[in-house]
């Protein structure tokens, strides 16, 4: 069955506790992720969508950072509770992931192709030169030529793109239940982009990979993904079905992300920008995050903290907006004035 | 990498001609007079001017220099002053003593230094990180003829465990090649710590946690690798002071080397003896020195890219 829950994060919160104070980085982040399918993740830069995904496989440095609360749940077993021992058979076997930084993410010293032969050896038990020979075999899937003599080189050797395309290969080659790519595609050119995440697709079909997609990118959003979560402010504003989100967003700040897309058929007079800064993780306001940029923020919205409700059949949403209580904050404003 | 060791070897050649002139010139400097000295006590003045003839002490200077430089190449260092033998055979079955000190101890230097680093590294401020680095402060802060005397004293004479002084058994190595080597085991224990500390925060060890593997995988494949880059600098700069060191060493421990060999030419003035063991250990310092480099060119491709 498809509709199978692979991970399910629940509440989840990563905090950076340092001098400066505590930077409240993952605060409380709940998704589910479905076999085969293809969950996107964008944000603005520093809303905690890499600490997310380091999260899941409790890679986050500690000290500064913390795990604070929170389910990782993977076919219903805690990530969280696991010992270090289970987590390593998880950790490029069952999860994989792509990071943002393609440039430092690859050992200097060790030829590429045994960076990924060794994860085949580690957990599907392969020989040497099994191992060799399906690490070259993905190093050509990404699409680099003359894999053989590739595999052999340094990453020095290799351009930013191709390093990129390594680290995909990598996470691919043991076919994971769950692909975390944080911003896969950002360093490469418009086909060999075209090209991977083709690639990804074509994976995903065959083994049934569930893929978090995080991008700032929207468009790839629409060709990629089943599934958006909009994150502001280390936490999800909107869980939505790609198909919707585009045409018809409900929380203000999807509204402002979406208006900002340039449309290929309007004329357009200008973009819309969404004004105003997002708030420091160290010093959150105590109501909705996005109060100070929200053009519909009424009291209730200063006050209290929204939470991420359910809006329909499948989308969720944390805006007062969408409440009973919004009706009253309503009214009550009015009869002030 | 070929044409970079030809370079380094042609270097070798002013680096020679700095040292012999240097020594040749501080030796005229010095006070006493070799032919005074060799002479002995008593000697008539005709004696004594007799052999400086004899020895060329009476030509001028630079003529000596260069005479002397022109015996070298041909490989001849000129004879002792003491006894007439060639000072080359004299070095020749003293330098493999110095060179059998100096490999122990720099042995000692790389693995104590290493595995104490690692051992830090692997558990940061935890009780055997700082007890380690505390044993490392001490190391370098110990004059290296105190500890050896100090280790004298508790192995030799109380325990009786380890032979005093010579150099005749392998039990006769141990105690001078631990002296030797202990100073620079502790900054190759600081360097590969920090080196260590440094390598493990970054954004490769993370993919390779992420793919599963072992602690003992990431520490010893993946992280040692990349720390010990810095760390074979170090290295290659401690046998510098190691080779000086050997001097200090040989005469705690009353070892026949070249070192002590240098020291005795000086208090008798024999002017051959001194030039030709300066010569001799500075060719080793270079020759090590080329090594170094070259291993840290082969760890390091991607210097010989720049
Ligand atoms: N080492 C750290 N110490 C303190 N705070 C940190 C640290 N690392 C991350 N943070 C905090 O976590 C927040 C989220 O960072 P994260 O890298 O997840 O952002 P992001 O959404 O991935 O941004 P980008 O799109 O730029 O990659 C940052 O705003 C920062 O305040
Ligand atoms: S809760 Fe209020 S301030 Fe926040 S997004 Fe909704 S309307 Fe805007
Ligand atoms: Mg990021």
């Amino acid at each position: 069955m498809m509709n199978e829950i692979v991970l399910e994060v629940k509440n989840l919160k990563t905090h950076f506790i340092s001098n400066k104070g505590t930077a409240k980085a993952v605060d409380g982040i709940d998704f589910v992720l479905r076999k085969g399918e293809t969950l996107g993740i964008v944000g603005e830069s520093g809303c905690g969508k890499s600490m997310t995904s380091l999260s899941i496989l409790r890679l986050i440095p500690s000290p500064p950072g913390k795990f604070v609360d929170g389910e990782v749940l993977l076919n219903g077993k805690d990530l969280v509770k696991m010992s270090n021992e289970e987590l390593r058979k998880i950790r490029g076997n069952q999860i994989s992931m792509i990071f943002q930084e393609p440039m430092t993410s690859l050992n200097p010293v060790i030829p590429v192709g045994e960076q990924i032969a060794e994860a085949l050896r580690l957990h599907q038990g392969l020989s040497r030169k099994q191992a060799w020979d399906k690490s070259v075999e993905m190093i050509r899937l990404v699409g680099i030529p003359s894999p053989e003599k590739r595999a052999k080189q340094e990453p020095f050797q290799l351009s930013g793109g191709m390093r990129q395309r390594i680290m995909i290969a990598m996470a691919l080659a043991c076919t994971p239940e769950v692909l975390i790519a944080d911003e896969p595609t950002t360093a490469l050119d418009v086909t060999i982009q075209a090209q991977i995440l083709e690639i990804m697709k074509d994976l995903q079909r065959k083994i049934g990979m569930g893929i978090i997609f995080i991008t700032h990118d929207l468009g790839v959003v629409a060709e990629m993904c089943d599934q958006v979560g909009v994150m502001y402010a280390g936490q999800i504003v909107e869980h939505r079905d790609a198909k919707d989100i585009f045409n018809n967003p409900l929380h203000p700040y999807t509204q402002g992300l979406i208006g900002s897309l340039p449309k290929l058929y309007e004329d357009q007079e200008e973009l819309q920008i969404i004004e105003g800064t997002v708030p420091s993780p160290y010093d959150y306001p105590e109501g909705c995050r996005f109060a100070e940029r929200c053009p519909f923020s009424t009291d209730i919205c200063v006050q209290k903290e929204p939470s991420l409700i359910q809006y329909g059949d499948n989308a969720k949403v944390r805006c007062w907006k969408y409440t009973n209580e919004w009706q009253d904050s309503l009214a009550k404003e009015v009869l002030k004035s | 990498m070929f044409l970079f060791i030809i370079k380094r070897l042609l270097q070798i050649v002013p680096v020679i001609l700095g040292v012999t002139l240097v020594v040749f010139l501080i030796m005229q400097m010095v006070p006493g007079d070799s032919a005074v000295i060799l002479a002995g006590e008593g000697a008539s003045k005709e004696t004594v001017e007799q052999l400086r003839v004899d020895l060329g002490l009476n030509k001028p200077m630079h003529e000596q220099y260069i005479s002397y430089i022109s015996n070298v190449v041909q490989g001849d260092l000129g004879n002792s002053l003491k006894n007439n033998q060639p000072v080359l055979d004299e070095i020749l079955i003293r330098l493999p003593i110095t060179m059998e000190l100096a490999f122990f101890s720099i042995l000692i230097t790389v693995v104590l230094g290493l595995i104490a680093g690692i051992i830090s590294a692997v558990r940061p401020y935890s009780y055997s990180d700082i007890g380690v680095m505390v044993v490392a402060l001490l190391g370098i802060s110990l004059p290296s003829f105190w500890l050896g005397i100090l280790l004298m004293y508790v192995f030799s004479i109380k325990l009786q465990w380890l032979p005093v002084a010579g150099w005749d058994s392998t039990a006769h190595i141990i105690l001078p090649a631990i002296t030797l080597g202990a100073g620079g085991a502790a900054i190759v224990a600081r360097m590969t710590r920090s080196s260590m500390l440094e390598v493990v925060g970054q954004d490769y060890i993370r993919t390779a946690k992420a793919k599963g593997l072992a602690e003992h995988v990431i520490i010893y494949k993946h992280a040692l690798r990349n720390a010990l880059i810095p760390v074979i600098t170090v290295v290659g700069l401690q046998f510098g002071s190691l080779l000086g060191g050997t001097v200090l060493v040989e005469s705690v421990f009353a070892i026949n080397g070249l070192g002590r060999m240098i020291v005795d030419a000086i208090r008798t003035r024999d002017i051959p003896m001194v030039q030709g063991g300066v010569l001799v250990a500075s060719l080793v310092f270079v020759f090590v020195n080329l090594l170094v480099d070259t291993m840290y060119r082969v760890f390091n491709k991607r210097i010989d890219l720049n």
